[in-house]
């Protein structure tokens, strides 16, 4: 457990500059909140501390809730999680895009196996990652509607099947 | 012939040389020799993901065992141990030695299936029919556990279904002996068998640093030389009591990979041999909340094919909010594509299968098949009787 807390405390000082705020919802992991534009620098330094791999890209929709009447309404968001680890620390940068500014630059010239998560997440979730060298479907069938995004909560099937259920 | 990059490209798949499963490969050759490769992928995607968030928790736990079917106990344990996470309970001792029991003879079944596969393509098909007849001891004994020798649907969530009697243990142990027996002969063979060492030695070789570099998980980065392993960085279930020692090769060729899967079915058994001796006493199951506590977890398992990861986030009702699966065989997909370049078109089924991929994992879909025909019900010992003498 020592080395999990020396690793996540190593994270913690380098993203320092560039982390809105730190998070621990697990012993074992820190969240470090990041501006979309400073994303690249972060996953910049954490390649070039080495610290651990890219396991995962996350998405997560947040739709906009209910209009209430006389407040303004609110933009809809996806967030986005670079999950990496090391040993059994984990630490996850979250990055959050409204829906009209859903762009993202691409780290996969950094970490070519970002690519793959990258592609599933601008097919499941319509998140566009500029300089992305890959084009069309890699698991949606080639006749899937464009702009149709499967993970997002506005999507409940074709014809309301998965409502149904 | 691609008109934009005047090379001729060969499409392989989704119906496959190389592979059981769909998936569509494009190999950019110059004569035997390929310079490129790009994967498609998506053939048999279900959106189980997006399934989960319409089901409860309950459900999911079902649904989730069915994203594989060589791998299905660890799906379940990575879920279950997610939501366990979430709502604060953990599952009795003796459930979490049988939930690891469970995963390592799921791990001997699958590195098996692997050894049967990975010699069907290098031509050496005597050793794909021994070691899957052989495979069949250790799914009757997670048959005779469970009743099932697919999805053994062993976990609930707190705690598992099936205990491990003293008659059971005793029949395991006569099972593993004859698995040890086999899987020596098979590790002597794929060492010394100058006729199939040809095929997997020094081809699609891999160093530890690249293997890092392209992401590369469980015994791919493993005969490498990388010596991760989530059983031993991060104990789970009772690993961490029962630990198991990370096997790694340094050739990192497909040859190593051979050695280090077949080294990592001894530890298996050597593993649930001592787990079986000392069995902890007491429940089966912890009681579970009916709605999940609002949060996040994140849950890592090794599964056969490397590290397998899940991210569970719960709104605070009876549905999740999202869960995430990341399978190991996605992670290793990179090492194929980077790997391929330099190498001959015909080694690349056997590079396709070292990576031992999993395409329900990746894809995630299912195919339910409605029997039109008699639907009277066999037993299963009735089948394989039907199954020698049909072919007698």
């Amino acid at each position: 457990m020592a080395s999990t807390i020396g690793a996540l405390g190593a994270v913690e000082a380098v993203l320092e500059p560039l982390a809105v705020s730190f998070n621990r919802p697990q012993p074992e992991r820190l969240d470090a909140v990041i501006r979309p534009d400073d994303l690249l620098t972060a996953v910049r330094t954490m390649v070039n501390e080495s610290w651990g791999f890219l396991s995962a890209i996350v998405g997560l929709d947040h739709p906009a809730p209910a209009p209430v009447e006389g407040e303004a309404e609110v933009e809809g968001s996806i967030e986005v999680l670079y999950t990496f680890c090391k040993g059994a620390a984990i630490a996850i940068l979250r990055t959050t895009l409204p829906y009209s500014q859903a762009v993202l630059p691409t780290i996969s010239g950094l970490l070519p196996a970002a690519m793959l998560y990258e592609w599933e997440l601008r097919e499941m979730f319509g998140v566009e990652v500029i300089g992305l060298p890959v084009t069309g479907h890699l698991i949606l069938a080639d006749d899937w509607p464009d702009g149709l995004y499967p993970l997002r909560k506005s999507f409940v099937g074709f014809n309301g099947e998965e409502k149904s259920q | 012939m691609s008109a934009d990059t005047n090379k001729f490209v060969i499409p392989i798949g989704p119906q496959h040389p190389a592979l059981k499963e769909p998936a569509n490969f494009e190999f950019w050759v110059d004569g035997e020799t390929v310079t490129g490769a790009s994967v498609r992928l998506g053939y048999v995607h279900r959106g189980i993901e997006k399934g989960a968030e319409a089901r409860t928790w309950v459900q999911n736990l079902y649904l989730m065992e069915r994203i594989c079917g060589i791998c299905s106990h660890v799906h379940a344990t990575a879920y279950t141990l997610g939501v366990e996470k979430l709502a604060g309970v953990e599952a009795p001792p003796r459930a979490q030695a049988i939930r690891q029991i469970m995963g390592e003879l799921e791990r001997i079944h699958s590195h098996m299936l692997w050894l049967g596969v990975a010699a069907h393509e290098g031509g050496f098909d005597s050793l794909f029919m021994y070691s899957w007849r052989d495979r069949e001891t250790v799914m009757d004994l997670l048959e005779k556990i469970s009743g099932n020798k697919v999805h053994y649907s062993a976990n609930l969530l707190g705690g598992v279904k099936f205990d491990i009697t003293p008659e059971l243990a005793a029949e395991i142990h006569k099972g593993l002996e004859f698995l040890d027996e086999r899987n020596r002969f098979y590790l002597k063979v794929v060492n010394q068998d100058e006729t199939f060492i040809g095929r997997p030695r020094g081809i699609g070789t891999m160093t530890a640093e690249r293997a890092n570099f392209l992401g590369a998980i469980g015994p791919t980065a493993r005969a490498s030389g990388v010596a991760h392993d989530i059983r031993v960085d991060a104990p789970y279930l009772k690993y961490s009591e029962f630990p198991i020692k990370v096997e790694t090769h340094t050739s990192g060729d497909l040859h190593g990979r051979f050695i280090v899967r077949i080294n990592e079915t001894f530890e298996s058994i050597r593993v649930i041999r001592e787990i079986l001796d000392h069995l902890p006493p007491g429940e089966l199951t912890a009681r579970m909340p009916r709605r999940i506590p609002a949060g996040e977890a994140i849950s890592r398992v090794e599964a056969p094919r490397g590290e397998l990861l899940y991210f569970v986030a719960s709104n605070g009702s009876d549905k999740p909010e999202r869960v995430k699966v990341r399978t190991p065989s996605l992670c290793n997909w990179s090492t194929v594509l980077s790997l391929a370049i330099g190498l001959k078109l015909a080694d690349m089924p056997m590079l396709l299968t070292g990576i031992d991929p999993c395409f329900s994992c990746n894809d995630r879909s299912v195919s339910v098949k409605r029997g039109t025909q008699d639907s009277s019900m066999w037993s299963w010992e009735k089948l394989r009787h039907y199954g020698i003498e049909y072919y007698r």
